[in-house]
């Protein structure tokens, strides 16, 4: 059984699917692309897979153990999906920061309140066995992720000042702060500057290692032919062809696929 | 009578107005959140209920509210149940009022926060009243400064009003003044007016200032 296993999603908002029986499975370490027009589900799916939407079926599982089941309700309780989102990281298109903290307070805001819930629940957060140790630790993995993201000397600003590119660093680190087995990034670069996408995309390039997996919906073709281990083509809320790379944008066999890149190709190499 | 024994007895009459003031206040700004909650229900019924009730008071002007809180219950009850106290009855409608004016301040404040605040706190593993009080609160108070201020110098001036229904605020004491033909103490009332509403402004600019930290 592979690390995460996305299986049968379906989703409609009332009458319209929009996501028609989608899985897909990805192993520890490997990065997915999903490439696909506006409007093919892309968002959803990453929506689906971080419970900001409820599917009407399927099954999704990490590491074995199910996090979500269609057709079991317990799997549906708020607190449950609560716990379960804590597998999964998201970085959105928009970024999302919360303006009113500085770039380091947005690292550790989240982190700390788990620490506080964990270390009252079971007197433990990562080996921590105090609030106060807990929050050294945080600290310390924060100032370590902002290095990481090239941004140290941007600590103490808040995210009104900073670029859309460094903005987007800061979320991406944020969201690794929680340590999530599985990173999602919906466009991350879609709504950059063309000067700002290469240093995002460099960093999500730099985070590629054998224990972090991610799924990276992107327009970035040549980035997913570099990046990816495992690519899917989206089209109409199912999945037209996937493969790695080398089958998928080298060598495309749907003739969606070979249209949408040959769309692509005109602009870019 | 001197300039100061007028000041004096006018300064009488503005406590009422004070009085007024800080009840309403204290009364209107959580009675509006509760408000402004039950027009952002998804439950149907309450929405509704909210929504025509704040349809109905802002339509309506508030000194036609305070004759309907003073005058209405003795005639439908005939003489039964009235409300013996005159400020009693200006507080009453003047909540009513001012609630109905802030849950629409309030709603506008947290409508206007974009749904991926929400969002990102929730892929952070956050609950929801850690998001509301952690990510949400300030970014609305921060929102809602501005027409909270024009709403509540308004409410300063709005006090004047009660004199309708005979409460002895500033303007009585002033037309007791004007019965005795001493007419200038009518139009001094006004500096009173002024010099509240303009401490008010020193204070909601400080506020603002202080929130000025971020952008956004
Ligand atoms: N909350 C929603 N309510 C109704 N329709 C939605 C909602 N979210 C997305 N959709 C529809 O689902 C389809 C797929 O959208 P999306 O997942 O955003 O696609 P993509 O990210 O690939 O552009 C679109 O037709 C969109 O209009
Ligand atoms: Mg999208």
């Amino acid at each position: 059984m592979a690390f995460l296993e996305v299986k049968n999603i379906q989703k409609s908002f009332g009458k319209t699917e929009v996501l028609k029986n989608i899985g897909f499975s990805l192993e520890k370490g490997e990065v997915l692309a999903i490439i696909g027009s506006s409007g093919s589900g892309k968002t959803t799916l990453l929506r689906c897979i971080n419970f900001l939407e409820t599917p009407q079926k399927g099954v999704i599982s990490v590491g074995g153990d199910v996090l979500f089941d269609g057709d079991d309700p317990s799997k549906k309780k708020d607190n449950e999906i609560r716990k379960n989102r804590l597998h999964f990281g998201m970085v959105f298109q928009q970024f999302n920061l919360f303006p009113q903290y500085t770039v380091f307070e947005n690292l550790i805001l989240a982190p700390k309140l788990l620490a506080k819930e964990k270390i009252k629940q079971n007197g433990d957060y990562m080996g921590a066995s105090t609030y106060k140790e807990a929050v050294e630790l945080i600290n310390r993995e924060a100032e370590q992720l902002l290095k990481k993201v090239g941004l140290t000397e941007k600590r103490d600003e808040y995210p009104c000042n900073l670029s859309g590119g460094q903005q987007q660093r800061v979320a991406i680190a944020r969201a690794l702060a929680l340590n999530p087995d599985v990173l999602c990034f919906d466009e991350p670069t879609s709504a950059l500057d063309p000067e700002l996408t290469g240093e995002v995309l460099n960093v999500i390039r730099g985070l590629k290692s054998s224990d972090s997996t991610m799924i990276v919906v992107t327009h970035e073709i040549s980035f997913a032919r570099d990046v990816a281990d495992k690519v899917i083509f989206m089209a109409d809320g199912v999945i037209e062809e996937e493969g790695t790379p080398q089958q998928v944008i080298e060598n495309p066999q749907s003739p969606r696929t070979q249209a949408f890149l040959s769309r692509f190709n005109q602009y870019s190499d | 009578m001197d300039f100061w024994s007028i000041t004096l007895q006018l300064f009488e009459g503005f406590k009422a107005n004070c009085y007024l003031f800080g009840i309403t206040l204290l009364g209107a700004l959580p009675l509006g959140l509760i408000i402004s909650f039950g027009s952002m229900s998804p439950f149907f019924p309450l929405k509704a209920l909210c929504r025509t009730f704040v349809w109905i008071i802002r339509g309506t002007p508030l000194l036609l509210q305070l004759f309907v809180v003073y005058y209405i219950p003795p005639m439908i009850t005939e003489g039964a149940f009235r409300i013996e106290d005159r400020m009693t009855a200006a507080v009453i409608a003047f909540i009513i009022n001012y609630a109905a004016y802030f849950s629409e301040i309030y709603r506008g404040g947290i409508e206007g926060i974009p749904k991926g605040q929400y969002e990102a706190g929730y892929v952070l593993g956050m609950k929801k009243s850690q998001i509301f009080f952690k990510v949400v609160l300030l970014q609305v108070i921060k929102r809602i400064v501005a027409p909270m201020s024009n709403e509540i110098i308004t409410l300063v001036k709005d006090t004047s009003l009660a004199n309708f229904i005979l409460v002895e605020d500033i303007l009585k004491y002033a037309n007791d003044f004007r019965v005795q033909g001493l007419i200038w103490p009518v139009f001094y009332t006004g500096a009173f007016f002024l010099l509240f509403c303009g401490l008010l402004t020193i204070l909601f600019r400080f506020v603002e200032r202080k929130l000025d930290f971020y952008k956004g």
